[in-house]
């Protein structure tokens, strides 16, 4: 490295050792100060705390680039949302896979607001979309068919269907010893006869 | 096909025989003689040759045959038509045997159920 680079390596040490020593915090958290870099959004594009007059919601909405009317936040219940709209909660199958779309894989414009759960609405996870049944009929069906099904097994343990032939013949006792008999154990004489 | 279930089942449930349950009747009865079946393979016959249990049936001489054919003639998978055809054969002859038992099974229970209503009139 030339003398130049290694005058500025040093300065940005200095400073960052300087930013250390003069900041509130001790030790290990020292080092994630909150210093944010220039490439991210600035502080006015962050979300805020609840807004409580018409002019912050005008400000909130412009700032989620939404239209005043259709600008809602997310109820204030103390879990932290701040002024984040309150979007649908429709997944992104429910959208109309013909238009074109900013970008289609998400089926999202530039610029349109972000869902708060829009990671999970995404194509290849939760689906909102309506199923081609209600959901009653869709229990009768199922839980019909399975009764039914259960019904006929039972009728079939009960009414065991089978060959009019008698049980097959065996010889030596019915196999008293081949089928693990007592070999010391007289068998019961079993006879079988032509017909 | 299923004449015999319908009759079980719905028709006639107390004479038709349920082939789960051992025949009661006499083997002897209604014949003059009758002959003991055949047993021509020896039990140590039937080890030696590792029969499995369920086929060591009547017709055991003949499958013993067969596997020592096939034994002898691998790979002509095609070989052994006429052992194969034999035991085929006295299989066939058992099950007809044990078409016939059935049916005389339920003839003596028709036979006997006719007997007690005679009885009773």
């Amino acid at each position: 490295m030339s003398p130049q680079q290694l005058n500025m390596a040093a300065v940005g040490f200095r400073n960052w050792a300087r930013a250390l020593s003069k900041g509130k915090q001790t030790g290990f958290s020292a080092l994630f100060s909150q210093v944010r870099a220039a490439s991210g959004p600035s502080k006015g594009m962050l979300p805020g705390p609840y807004p409580k007059t018409p002019e912050e919601r005008a400000a909130a909405a412009k700032k989620y680039n939404m239209r005043v009317e259709d600008y809602e936040p997310i109820p204030d219940n103390g879990e932290g949302y701040g002024d984040y709209p309150q979007l649908p909660d429709r997944s992104q199958h429910e959208r109309d896979p013909w238009y074109s779309w900013d970008h289609p894989d998400l089926r999202r414009n530039w610029g349109e607001p972000i869902h708060w759960d829009f990671d999970m609405f995404i194509r290849n996870r939760v689906d909102t979309s309506p199923s081609p049944v209600d959901w009653h009929t869709m229990c009768k069906h199922l839980f019909g068919f399975v009764g039914f099904m259960l019904l006929m097994f039972y009728f079939g343990e009960k009414f065991p269907s089978y060959q009019p032939v008698a049980p097959k013949q065996y010889p030596y006792n019915n196999l008293h010893l081949e089928r693990g008999g007592d070999p010391e154990k007289q068998p019961e004489e079993v006879k079988h006869f032509n017909i | 096909m299923g004449a015999h279930l319908a009759r079980r089942y719905i028709t006639e449930t107390e004479t038709e025989p349920d082939p789960a349950k051992p025949f009661g009747f006499d083997p002897e009865f209604g014949f003059d003689e009758r002959k003991e079946r055949e047993m021509v393979a020896t039990q140590a016959q039937m080890n030696l040759a590792q029969v499995p249990v369920l086929q060591r049936d009547y017709c055991a001489h003949h499958l013993i045959k067969l596997m020592k054919c096939k034994r002898d003639n691998w790979p002509n998978f095609l070989a052994c038509k006429h052992e194969r055809h034999d035991w085929d054969y006295c299989e066939h002859q058992d099950y007809v045997m044990r078409m016939k038992e059935y049916e005389r099974e339920r003839r003596l229970q028709m036979r006997k159920k006719r007997v007690e209503e005679a009885q009773a009139a």
